[in-house]
């Protein structure tokens, strides 16, 4: 009980301090980009080739999980294959909400790099 | 590369992930977890693949992934409880019998274990008003006198000064000296006090608190005495008696006299004191030469051997090992022990040891006490009457299983874990235990009086406990009913809760009545083996005891009492007595044979060439007579010493003869020995007899010789006529009391003085027959359950059998078979087990024990049989005459 009570108010906490990680980010991207593909290995593929790093299936499982909570993300059941062992695959989508805070990221990242005074002297 | 299609992922791995990922995220973790596997298969080697899933498996433990620890916090407890207390309820209430029998037996474990308890505690708790307690020792002294090992709780002022030069260490020394009987005189008549001479240091190791007086000063000067608040009371009555004058009459014969004065009152010494007194006098009182003169030898402070009456307690530093100080007392002792007949081994003694030293190992204790070994075997035979109530009550559980059997299968199906239907249970049973808790307080209440009762042979005549309830000790009356109950419940519970509830419904006839029948026939056959196994021991006590206190003494002892006489009057008295038509004869002696004083004495042949110990009578020319003691040869005593005279013969059993090689009793006759540098002729020979108590090894040789002056007879013989013993004893006091207003009258049959000293016996007897009546009493009832219950369950086949034909003879052969093998295997193991216990227990402190017939071996076993006749039968009968109509009706 004590721990349920832990992990509910890191909860909190962390939705006061971020809406978004930074792997959060790259992974709700990866689903917006990948639309009908966007399951857990397909994602892990993409975002490894993309990042050139390994990723462990936790690591992105647990961030797909912790936007459903949030309400950034919803799913459902797709195909079973035999690669699968018979076991459907979850197809993930980014809600509205989740497009929202994309788009205001990507503003003010956009906005800060204008600001930003000529590179060629650094 | 190969063909990767047919490799399943490592099937343990699968397990653990599927043990602890969540139950919806299973399936979508699983299949990615499948197809990256298969693509490591064809990308690396298989194992590589198989490494590969079980480092990802590992790094799936996150906590958002993982199945929420089911902690049985949930929030919906209290409510839980309490319906588990109303069914609990509910259910004792529907089956009153059962509850009855259970809530019967487990009282009184309770009423027994509250005793206990308060026992307990309260010996844990002599003493422990001593503000050093931790660092006080005494003195013991272990000697081998009159050919056995004694041990001492006591030792001499010698060591203890040695003891206090020489040992670093030793911080106080108080010498309590013992043999402080006294006559006062008070406005009304007089009276006796005990109490002990003691030491300065006194108040510096012990924190008795005087009233009165300065600690330091009350015991110093010579003749100082300090009177406890009730002993006050008694002698000045409400006066304050502080520097006024007292005199002491003291000393064996009333010989010496104290000059005292009043120094200090001292608080009433608490119930819980190892020592029990009602004055203290300074000890340098003793050193005064004029007072000590017939019983203190002058050189009590400095003789090594006056090691009887002396009570040695130290206060030890605290860095200080007791190991130590016994190594410097064994160097000093080496010293001394070359210069003495036998030697002297001196040990420390902590405070906490003081009352429950065994009385049989350890004497000259100053107060009561209460051997380790009787108390374990009263907690050994409490603890036995608690189990009995415990297999009773997972005997009766056990067999109504069934009858719960659907209430569990329904909470089972609605989602209850099986620790919840254990808890439920257990708390069942615990509800059981504190409702016989407080039935149980009530029943102590009731047998509270009946046990401060009890005698004690070493607290002369104070009582031992008070058992006072404390509100801490509420606490661990609670806390041992919720103990009982959790052991009580514990199997049935555990049982009961690993009934499945899909069997139970789906396939009734499935259910194996695994209510565990056969553990119920071990716990019964248990109960019959406590209940036959304590019926004998108390029958095997009794006997003893009994033969003990009939023993054909070789002298006679009946209508004989014994006066005890404290003046100078035993002449007159004699006289007096004379004149009472009821009283046959008198005699005179200094000792009551058969009780285990003794006066030793030491004689040599003619020659001076051997020698023997020997114990002593000082006895009159009736004594003989009067005690019918059989002469071998020679005569008795034929007349009394004259004033002045020396005596000049002396009177020996058979093993005195034996002892100095004097021949056989004829030619015994005439022959001298030497006694104390006097030359004495053998006038008589008597045969053997019974001396000490037969408890204690048998001293063998003995004489009689006539006292050197009437003063040294302690005790007058009556021998009675008739059969009006209180008549006769009333006159016999009315003429005592005419010459000695001073002292109480006491008087003993020697039936009743040979029995006293079996006290201690009689007390241990009646505790285990007392617990052995209740453990069979519980056994008794559960046993009425479980014939109740049997009964019950085979109705139907009693009425199909009797419809077939079977007799009544039959059926209740047939229903009872079962039990009767029980009891038989039961007596297998209680018979030889019992007897073993008894022999090695307690007929080890007796020398002479009884034969023991089949009677008492077979008394457990008959008795056991009786009552479960009587209690199975009732049952069987009534099943048996039930019409058979009725209990198939519903068939």
């Amino acid at each position: 009980m004590i721990f349920n009570i832990f992990t509910a108010i890191t909860k909190e906490i962390k939705m006061k301090k971020t809406k978004l990680g930074e792997f959060e980010e790259l992974v709700l991207l990866t689903v917006v980009v990948l639309q009908n593909e966007a399951y857990g290995v397909r994602i892990k593929k993409e975002l490894e080739e993309r990042l050139g790093e390994t990723l462990s299936v936790g690591s992105i499982q647990s961030a797909l999980k912790r936007m459903e909570q949030k309400g950034f993300l919803t799913s459902e059941f797709g195909g079973a294959t035999r690669k699968r062992g018979g076991k459907r695959k979850r197809i993930y989508t980014a809600s509205r909400q989740a497009h929202r805070v994309l788009g205001e990221i990507k503003e003010i990242r956009a906005r800060l790099w204008a600001s930003m005074p000529e590179l060629s002297t650094l | 590369m190969g063909q990767s299609n047919n490799i399943r992922p490592p099937k343990y791995i699968l397990r653990i992930l599927r043990l602890f990922v969540k139950r919806n995220y299973l399936e979508e973790i699983e299949g990615d977890m499948e197809e990256i596997f298969q693509d490591n298969m064809k990308a690396h080697s298989k194992a590589k693949a198989r490494r590969l899933y079980a480092w990802e498996t590992l790094k799936l433990l996150r906590p958002i992934i993982m199945k929420k620890i089911k902690v049985s916090s949930s929030p919906n407890h209290y409510g839980m409880f309490k319906n588990h207390f109303k069914t609990s309820l509910r259910s004792l209430r529907k089956n009153l019998l059962f509850s009855g029998i259970n809530i019967t037996g487990l009282s009184i474990s309770m009423a027994v274990g509250i005793l206990m308890i308060l026992l307990l505690s309260e010996l844990g708790s002599f003493d422990s008003f001593h503000d050093q307690k931790d660092n006080i020792y005494r003195l013991t002294s272990s000697k081998t006198m009159f050919g056995r090992e004694r041990n001492l709780a006591t030792a001499s002022i010698f060591i203890a000064n040695e003891l206090d030069e020489k040992a670093s260490g030793v911080e106080r020394v108080a010498i309590v000296r013992g043999g402080l009987t006294a006559d006062i005189k008070t406005k009304d008549g007089g009276l006796n006090i005990n109490g002990f001479y003691s030491s300065s240091s006194f108040f510096d190791v012990f924190s008795f608190k005087l009233k009165e007086g300065n600690p330091r000063a009350a015991l110093a000067d010579p003749n100082s005495i300090v009177l406890t608040e009730s002993t006050s009371r008694m002698i000045f009555g409400r006066e304050n008696p502080m520097g006024k004058p007292m005199t002491m009459i003291t000393g064996s014969g009333l010989n010496d006299t104290i000059n005292g004065m009043v120094t200090g009152i001292l608080r009433d010494p608490p119930l819980n004191s190892h020592m029990r007194f009602e004055v203290l006098v300074s000890l340098n009182t003793l050193d005064n030469t004029s007072i000590s003169t017939s019983s203190e030898r002058r050189d009590f402070r400095t003789d090594p051997q006056d090691i009887s009456l002396n009570y040695i307690y130290l206060v030890l530093n605290e860095t200080v090992k007791k190991e130590h100080i016994e190594s410097v007392l064994a160097n000093i002792m080496n010293g001394i022990n070359s210069r003495i007949e036998t030697p002297i081994t001196h040990l420390l003694q902590p405070l906490d040891s003081f009352v429950t030293s065994e009385s049989s190992l350890l004497e000259n204790l100053p107060g009561p006490s209460f051997p380790l070994n009787r108390i374990f075997l009263m907690v050994g035979l409490t603890f036995i009457v608690l189990l009995s109530a415990c297999f009773n009550y997972t005997n009766l559980s056990l067999a109504r299983a069934l009858r719960r059997s659907r209430e569990i299968g329904i909470r089972k199906v609605i989602g209850a874990s099986r620790f919840q239907v254990f808890g439920q249970f257990i708390v069942e049973a615990v509800l059981l235990a504190l409702i016989a808790l407080i039935i149980g307080l009530g029943l102590f209440f009731l047998i509270k009086p009946e046990f401060l009762d009890l005698p004690n042979p070493a607290a002369r005549g104070h009582r031992m406990f008070s058992l006072d309830m404390d509100y801490v000790h509420l606490l661990y009356f609670i806390v041992f009913a919720v103990v009982t109950g959790c052991i009580a419940g514990f199997l049935p519970s555990f049982i009961l809760s690993k009934l499945k509830g899909n069997i139970i419904f789906n396939n009734a006839s499935k259910i194996k009545i695994f209510s565990g029948t056969d553990l119920r026939r071990v716990l019964m056959v248990f109960q019959f083996i406590m209940s036959i196994g304590l019926i004998m021991c108390a029958v095997l006590v009794h006997k003893q005891y009994r033969f003990a206190v009939d023993y054909d003494l070789g002298y006679n002892t009946d209508q004989i009492v014994n006066i005890s006489i404290k003046g100078d009057y035993i002449d007159l008295l004699e006289y007096e007595y004379g004149k009472i038509p009821e009283v046959e004869g008198t005699s005179k002696s200094s000792m009551v044979l058969g009780i285990g004083g003794a006066i030793m004495g030491l004689a040599e042949s003619e020659d001076r060439n051997s020698s023997i110990r020997f114990l002593i009578n000082e006895i009159d020319e009736k004594y003989l007579d009067m005690h019918e003691f059989e002469v071998l040869a020679g005569s008795g005593f034929l007349d009394a010493l004259k004033e002045n005279e020396n005596r000049q013969h002396i009177i020996v059993n058979e093993e005195f003869l034996k002892g100095l090689d004097l021949g056989p009793p004829q030619d015994a006759i005439g022959k001298n020995i030497w006694y104390n540098n006097d030359r004495l002729r053998i006038l008589g020979v008597v045969k053997n007899f019974v001396n000490m108590s037969l408890t204690m090894n048998l001293e063998k040789a003995f004489a009689f010789v006539q006292p050197s002056d009437s003063k040294r007879y302690t005790t007058l013989g009556v021998k009675l006529s008739g059969n009006d013993l209180v008549a006769s004893m009333e006159k016999l006091e009315k003429g005592y009391v005419g010459l000695d207003s001073v002292h109480p009258f006491e008087s003993t049959f020697y039936d009743s003085k040979i029995a006293e000293t079996y006290e201690q016996h009689k007390a241990t007897y009646n505790i285990i027959s007392f617990l052995a009546v209740l453990a069979v009493l519980i056994s008794t009832l559960g046993l009425m359950g479980m014939a109740v219950f049997t009964v019950e369950s085979r109705k139907k086949e009693v009425g199909i059998r009797k419809v077939l034909g079977a007799g009544i003879g039959n059926l209740a052969l047939l229903l009872s078979r079962g039990y009767f093998v029980m009891i038989i295997i039961a007596g297998a193991i209680a018979i030889p087990l019992s007897l073993y216990l008894v022999n090695k227990i307690v007929m080890n402190e007796f020398l002479y024990r009884t034969k023991l017939g089949i009677p008492e071996v077979l008394s457990g076993f008959l008795v056991v049989v009786v009552m479960s006749a009587i209690t199975i039968g009732r049952q069987i009968i009534m099943a048996a005459v039930r019409n058979p109509a009725d209990t198939l009706r519903t068939e």
